[in-house]
């Protein structure tokens, strides 16, 4: 017993100097740590940020990696839930020793990751997370959104519905903060642009709600010339199945943010209602060029799937840090930082820039309408009208009144 | 015609027709709660996780058909079976012990069943929801009065009334019935003439059941099939039972319709606190009539 046990502590030991040689002589790496939701509803959409990043850190190795380092991530599932998310967070940076923080699609739960980034002195990349605050109110140097918010959408919605003939309007949506940001973005816009509109009234719903016929035939009872709908994530595919129930949009036509993405529409296939407008950051279809045309034949190529926005994200992400790294010319978390700000990277959707002043990527927002193409078993946007970055952007003023608070 | 400002008459006709279709997904499932509270004196909570159950089950069935309608209508058939055999395993494995516990303990037990359930259709499909699709025949909608109105719901309309016009029959026509009845109000006196209560019981419980599976068999068209149903659904009914009388089968059927009701109405009225009108009609008959509407067996 004495023996083995003695036997047993010179092996721990002989494989713990083992480990401690063999990680000193590994070639170091950059690491990123990615924090997200991989189980439950929200998983649809993450899985695309993760897999895009994979592809595109894959190519970066082959190609000699970033500055002779090879890049490697770290995943880590949150579970929607802002403490769990958060401990991974930490987690990562203490015990993997990131250089990188990335994700996540939970708002809360990525402002706070990015107040402890500010902490840590740690880049954090906030993708799919929609909150304005992330760069307004609640920015700082270490924190970046790669994606558009809910102000942004607001513009560019505010913006294609200005030039439509509708004057009064209905507004609906989901009663947490997603929902009245977006709504409140597009109204204040949408006054602005065309002062003469007039708001009916509003509909607000709890999340997850099940049915929504009462609410549309409501709606529709009140005659508006159109409906701004404010749903994220899940309910966005019941209340297109409702609206196709009960022929919503052949009479008051409505817009919706992401109703043409496809993540939105496969879930209905064939089902899903024509006619709806919508606006999205990506699509695998639009623009029609050579860099979209390849990204989605490489990504269908890996994973049998059509990329959807978040694959957009992850991808943009991976260029940007391999890019920023690069111009920098030192594994150096400042140096890096200041790289960063006003880079430009070549996309799918063409050249994007971070911006310099609020670490708000710059994307350009497509609007199109829904319908069914020939061959397809999922419904397609028509009518595109690219909105460029530099219309849905909130003005230096604003994001520095926003940070004043 | 007008009743005040953008409520006219044809638009509070369509809003009854929509809440009255809610309504009987809700009498459905609530019937089936009340018939075991009544007989069995279970109050049971994982009647939602059954529901649940028949509503994944049914997208199971209806999408090995490759979405074609047939597989909806198989899976109508068939979904709600498979809850009542889990039901019979519940029964027989496990609830005939514990008739004689009292009801708290009943309360914790279903709770328990109701953990075990979610985690199970977690395990067996993910945590992904599902989305299926309306079978073609009632896809798209009617015009009624000018208002658009969900073909799907004027099924749900008519089925309401023949579910309701069935359990009548059940439960005053069959020997089942009459017997369950009389087990309701005085199980030993039952037993004492000879009757075999434990397979009253046991039929009663799997009848039971077989409704929550038909109740989420017939919503899964409807919205996203998804965990968390169990719950949201598992409140609703138990208000209805408790509002329209524990036990009472045409208690669950009022309960239902006020709650469809003033679910639709409110949305109508005031859209933006459209979520409260269905409690506040509770509470307000819960205040004048503690008991519920109707007469309550316990």
């Amino acid at each position: 017993m004495k023996k083995s046990l003695k036997f047993f502590c010179l092996a721990a030991l002989v494989g713990c100097s083992l480990l401690t040689v063999s990680s000193a002589f590994a070639a170091k790496t950059i690491k990123v740590g990615i924090v997200d939701t991989y189980s439950g509803p929200a998983s649809t959409y993450t899985n695309d940020v993760r897999d895009a990043f994979a592809l595109a850190a894959e190519k970066i190795n082959a190609a000699g990696g970033i500055l002779g380092r090879q890049l490697e991530f770290f995943t880590r599932d949150s579970k929607f839930k802002v403490g769990l998310g958060l401990s991974a967070a930490k987690e990562l940076v203490m015990r993997e020793n990131v250089d990188i923080l990335m994700g996540t699609i939970n708002s809360s739960l990525a402002l706070a990751i990015s107040d402890f980034a500010k902490q840590e002195k740690i880049p954090f990349l906030a993708t799919f997370a929609k909150s304005a605050k992330i760069t307004g109110e609640n920015g700082h140097r270490y924190v970046f959104s790669m994606n558009e918010n809910t102000a942004m959408i607001g513009k560019a919605a505010a913006e294609g519905l200005a030039k439509r003939p509708y004057t009064s309007y209905w507004i609906a949506g989901d009663d947490y903060e997603y929902g009245h940001a977006v709504a409140d973005g597009v109204w204040e816009n949408l006054k602005k642009l065309k002062p003469g509109v007039k708001l009916l009234g509003q509909s607000w719903w709890k999340v997850g709600e099940p049915d929504f016929t009462p609410y549309i035939t409501a709606i529709l009872a009140q005659k508006p010339d159109a409906v701004i709908v404010a749903t994220g994530g899940r309910d966005c595919v019941p209340f297109l199945k409702a609206a196709q129930a009960t022929g919503f949009n052949k009479q008051v036509p409505f817009y919706m943010h992401t109703a043409t993405e496809i993540s939105t529409l496969k879930p209905l296939g064939l089902n899903a209602p024509e006619g709806v407008i919508g606006t999205a950051n990506y699509h695998s279809y639009y623009p029609d060029t050579a860099e979209n045309r390849a990204f989605v034949a490489e990504f269908e190529k890996a994973y049998g799937r059509t990329p959807a926005v978040g694959a957009l994200y992850g991808y943009i992400t991976a260029q940007f840090i391999s890019r920023a790294y690069t111009k920098a010319g030192a594994i150096d978390t400042e140096k890096f930082i200041n790289a960063l700000e006003g880079l430009s990277v070549d996309s799918p959707v063409g050249k994007v820039t971070m911006r310099a002043e609020d670490h708000q990527v710059m994307l350009p927002m497509f609007m199109g309408v829904t319908t069914k193409a020939a061959g397809q078993s999922v419904l397609i946007a028509k009518d595109i009208v690219t909105i460029p970055a530099e219309e849905t952007m909130p003005s230096l003023d604003e994001i520095r009144k926003a940070r004043q608070h | 015609m007008e009743l005040f400002t953008g409520l006219s008459f044809s638009v509070l006709c369509i809003q009854i027709l929509v809440g009255l279709s809610k309504a009987t997904i809700l009498f459905i499932v609530a019937s089936g709660l009340t018939l075991i509270l009544g007989v069995l004196r279970i109050p049971n909570l994982a009647h939602g996780s059954l529901y649940m159950i028949g509503a994944f089950t049914t997208y199971s069935i209806a999408t090995a058909f490759s979405q074609s309608s047939l597989g909806f209508w198989v899976a109508l058939l068939l979904a709600p079976l498979a809850v009542a055999l889990i039901g019979l395993i519940m029964e027989q494995g496990l609830f005939r012990f514990l008739y004689k516990r009292d009801h708290l303990m009943m309360l914790l037990f279903t709770f328990s069943f109701s953990l075990v359930f979610a985690d199970l259709v977690k395990m067996i499909w993910g945590s992904d929801y599902r989305s299926l699709a309306v079978p073609e025949i009632f896809q798209g909608s009617y015009l009624l009065l000018g208002m658009p109105f969900p073909r799907y719901n004027l099924f749900l309309l008519l089925l309401g009334p023949l579910f309701a016009a069935g359990l009548w029959y059940l439960t005053n026509r069959t020997l089942l019935g009459k017997i369950s009845r009389a087990a309701a109000v005085d199980r030993e006196m039952v037993g004492a003439v000879g009757v075999n209560v434990n397979l009253v019981y046991a039929a009663v419980f799997v009848i039971g059941c077989y409704l929550a599976g038909i109740g989420g068999a017939l919503v899964a068209p409807t919205q996203n099939i998804t965990q968390g149903m169990d719950h949201s659904i598992i409140i609703e009914i138990f208000l209805i039972v408790i509002i329209g009388g524990l036990g009472n089968v045409w208690g669950a059927l009022l309960g239902a319709v006020i709650f469809g009701l003033t679910d639709a109405i409110g949305i109508l009225v005031a859209p933006q606190f459209g979520i409260v009108f269905p409690y506040l009609a509770v509470i307000t008959v819960l205040i004048f009539r503690p008991k519920g509407l109707l007469k309550s067996i316990w």
